[in-house]
């Protein structure tokens, strides 16, 4: 029995490492669950306004720039010029900019979309799965998700025309 | 401990058994060893005096980190540390509690500096922290090391306990008899059977030779609670892993079928109401000064999704799977989902209205139509009139710029721009702004806004003619909705530590040896626990015998209880 004594040992050490390491590191690394700069970027499945069904994998391969908004949520309002100018400047560059409206009804958004004039992919989030997925409280909210989808930043506020070009270009060079 | 053991011990016994190092008794006849054998002290009989497993003489990397968690002293001070670590936890609220609380504020704003400290130190979340969830886990490696260390040598040596033992051992009992036997010592022993038996002992005989010994299985309680420890840790361990454990808290307006995310159900609150006691009902001191809730109930009926469920462009097909009154402590349960009421909004929102198309100028009505606050129609056809919804603006107001807005996502103060066409209307129609609620009409004045539009001479007006046609939410239920699969081996791994407890507590493993030769008996005895009685069934035992013996002389000293 003596030589049987050294494996078991092992096994149970082992076994305590396995367990162990993955319970202290689901407590660091785990956290709220909300993604952070880093870490990969939450799927979601969300009817665009186009009546197709769009998705974070689609997108794979290209950089994301995800903005969360609202219509009656001004700065989102205003912000919208500078995401429609950025997707038109990077969209040769495999720059893909998504807006995620949260909980408002098909009419409102696609009126929405006409009024501000933006022709980027527009998805709606009736059930606010992203907004929960993404950890969204202020809107609004944008993530900058790199080609292998990981979030490269998250920006919380309005975008302005500079900082949003600069933003995305960081995103391309990496 | 090691320390003591010389580099190269003699463990062999005289007997002619050879022991592992760290022995204190030889594992055959009981004598003591080494240092042991010096003492006149009561032997040291824990795990019988055999070695722990990990005791080696060249303890390799392994063995000592082995060791390290086979010391008892060591689970003490991690047990001492994780319950002063708790302690932290309970200073100030834990951040895990909170609904709609930011964080990063509140400590600073409800607390001052400490607060501040208290976050910035990371104790607004001790439970979840690095450091406690590694001394759980320590102390369950502990459980786990220090168990295999000690059980398996001590089954060995009670399964092959050896029934003559060395005369020392008898004698350094904390209970001995040394007495003058002038019978036969086999008939003697013999006589002694049926006494030992009838108090529930188990005896083997050698010649003159006798070990009587019960409940030993009282021995195995302290590993059967640490085997319900260890289930205990790994349930709670395992709640963190995906769809184990859920706790959320949604809202569910009347009448609506609302998802609960993650899952495949939908919940329907067919009908929230609080009552509240009526003054008659409560004692006089609180009559009219407080407000006393009796009930609050959600009737809530539970849907689960059967096809087309994760495709946001289709409608998922839904079937009704469990329905409940949800009162306080009496949740909504369905296979291991769990719908608690928790709060309530009697706040009343507005879903659709039935307005009717009117001609002011002979009251002509041309009847009416469903205008549902989410997802409306856009085109509508009343009497010879067609209505195109142009614009939604569900809280209507005006921004800076003076363009309607709508100020936030909910139907606070809906407002609609149609554009309709029709006889003696315009070729290209005419817009006309309708405000469902009565007091938005006088605010934004829509009578003049629509005089703008039409002009003076507009004859059509959209209007609501009973309650009937008005539909709303007459208020919101706020449930928490929770899933805890890993509770039943939480429960699991109490009730062993519950059988371990009462295993190790309510019974003695005793156990009684004697050698009779020479005319000489020798008596010694060994419980783990109430001395006092075991000694009392000794004299009891041998008064069958026609041996008077006091019972205090049995006590050989040695702090009993």
């Amino acid at each position: 029995m003596g030589k049987a004594r050294k494996p078991i040992q092992i096994v149970i050490l082992f076994l305590i490492v396995l367990l162990g390491g993955y319970a202290i590191g689901s407590s660091v690394f785990g956290g709220d669950g909300k993604p952070k700069e880093g870490s990969r970027a939450p799927s979601f499945e969300l009817l665009g306004l186009d009546g197709q069904t769009h998705t974070l994998k689609q997108y794979k391969g290209k950089a994301v720039v995800l903005n969360f908004w609202g219509s009656w949520c001004s700065p989102c309002v205003q912000e919208m010029p500078a995401l429609q100018a950025q997707w038109e400047k990077w969209r040769d560059q495999g720059v893909v900019v998504v807006g995620v409206n949260v909980g408002e009804d098909q009419m409102t958004v696609e009126n929405f979309v006409k009024m501000v004039g933006i022709n980027f992919p527009v998805v709606m989030d009736t059930g606010r799965d992203a907004v929960r997925s993404y950890g969204i409280s202020p809107m609004p909210t944008t993530f900058f998700i790199n080609s292998k989808g990981k979030v490269d930043s998250i920006h919380i506020g309005q975008l302005d025309l500079s900082t949003l070009d600069a933003q995305i270009g960081k995103l391309v060079s990496r | 401990m090691m320390g003591h053991a010389p580099f190269i011990a003699n463990t062999k016994c005289e007997c002619g058994h050879q022991n592992p190092v760290g022995t204190v008794l030889c594992e055959a006849c009981g004598k003591p060893i080494g240092e042991e054998f010096d003492s006149s002290e009561n032997l040291e009989m824990r795990y019988d005096g055999v070695a722990r497993r990990s005791q080696r003489v060249n303890p390799g990397v392994i063995d000592l980190i082995w060791n390290f968690f086979s010391s008892v002293k060591i689970a003490i001070y991690l047990i001492v540390l994780t319950l002063l670590g708790s302690m932290l936890g309970t200073v100030f609220p834990q951040e895990s509690t909170f609904l709609n609380i930011d964080a990063s504020t509140y400590y600073k704003e409800q607390y001052g500096a400490a607060g501040q400290i208290y976050y910035t130190l990371g104790f607004s979340h001790t439970y979840e922290s690095w450091w406690f969830v590694s001394l759980l886990v320590m102390i369950g490696a502990s459980l786990v090391i220090c168990s295999l260390d000690r059980v398996l040598p001590l089954y060995k040596a009670l399964t092959r306990q050896k029934i003559r033992k060395h005369r020392q051992f008898l004698t350094r009992q904390k209970v001995v008899l040394i007495a003058n036997i002038e019978e036969d010592p086999e008939v003697w022993v013999t006589r002694l059977l049926q006494p030992l038996k009838k108090k529930g002992y188990r005896v083997k005989v050698d010649g003159g030779a006798l070990l009587a010994e019960k409940h030993r299985f009282s021995r195995w309680g302290p590993y059967v609670i640490h085997i319900g420890l260890i289930i205990f840790l790994l349930a709670v361990l395992a709640r963190g892993l995906p769809g184990l454990n859920m706790d959320q808290h949604l809202a569910f307006p009347q009448g609506e079928i609302t998802r609960i995310p993650d899952t495949t159900y939908y919940l329907k609150n067919e009908k929230f109401k609080v009552e509240f006691y009526t003054e008659e009902e409560m004692p006089e001191e609180f009559r009219g000064k407080k407000v006393l809730p009796k009930l609050y109930q959600t009737s809530a009926v539970l849907y689960q999704c059967t096809a087309d469920c994760i495709d946001p462009s289709k409608e998922p097909q839904l079937s009704e799977v469990a329905a409940h009154d949800i009162q306080v402590n009496s949740p909504l349960e369905y296979k291991g989902l769990k719908a608690y009421q928790f709060d309530y909004d009697l706040t009343p929102v507005l879903r659709s209205v039935q307005p009717e198309l009117i001609n002011s100028a002979n009251g002509e009505s041309y009847g009416k139509f469903m205008l549902e606050m989410k997802n409306p129609e856009r085109s509508f056809q009343v009497g010879p009139y067609t209505l195109t919804l142009k614009e939604k603006y569900l809280d209507f107001g005006l921004n800076e710029e003076g363009q309607p807005v709508s100020k936030s996502p909910y139907p606070n103060a809906p407002a609609f721009l149609f554009l309709i066409k029709g006889p003696d209307l315009p070729s290209a129609g005419q817009q006309y702004f309708y405000f469902p609620k009565q007091v938005d009409k006088a605010q934004f004045q829509q009578a003049s806004i629509n005089d703008k539009l039409g002009g003076q001479d507009r004859f059509l007006e959209l209007d609501v003619a009973n309650m009937s046609d008005v539909d709303f939410a007459e208020s919101t239920a706020y449930l928490n909705i929770r899933v805890d699969r890993a509770m039943p081996f939480v429960w699991l791994g109490a009730g062993i530590v519950m059988l371990g407890l009462v295993l190790g507590f309510y019974w003695q493993h005793r156990r009684i040896w004697l050698i009779v030769s020479n005319g000489e008996l020798t008596l010694g005895g060994h419980t783990n626990k109430n001395w006092f009685g075991f000694r009392r069934e000794i004299v009891s035992i041998l008064e069958r015998v026609d041996m008077a013996v006091d019972e205090k002389s049995l006590d050989n000293g040695g702090g009993l209880a």
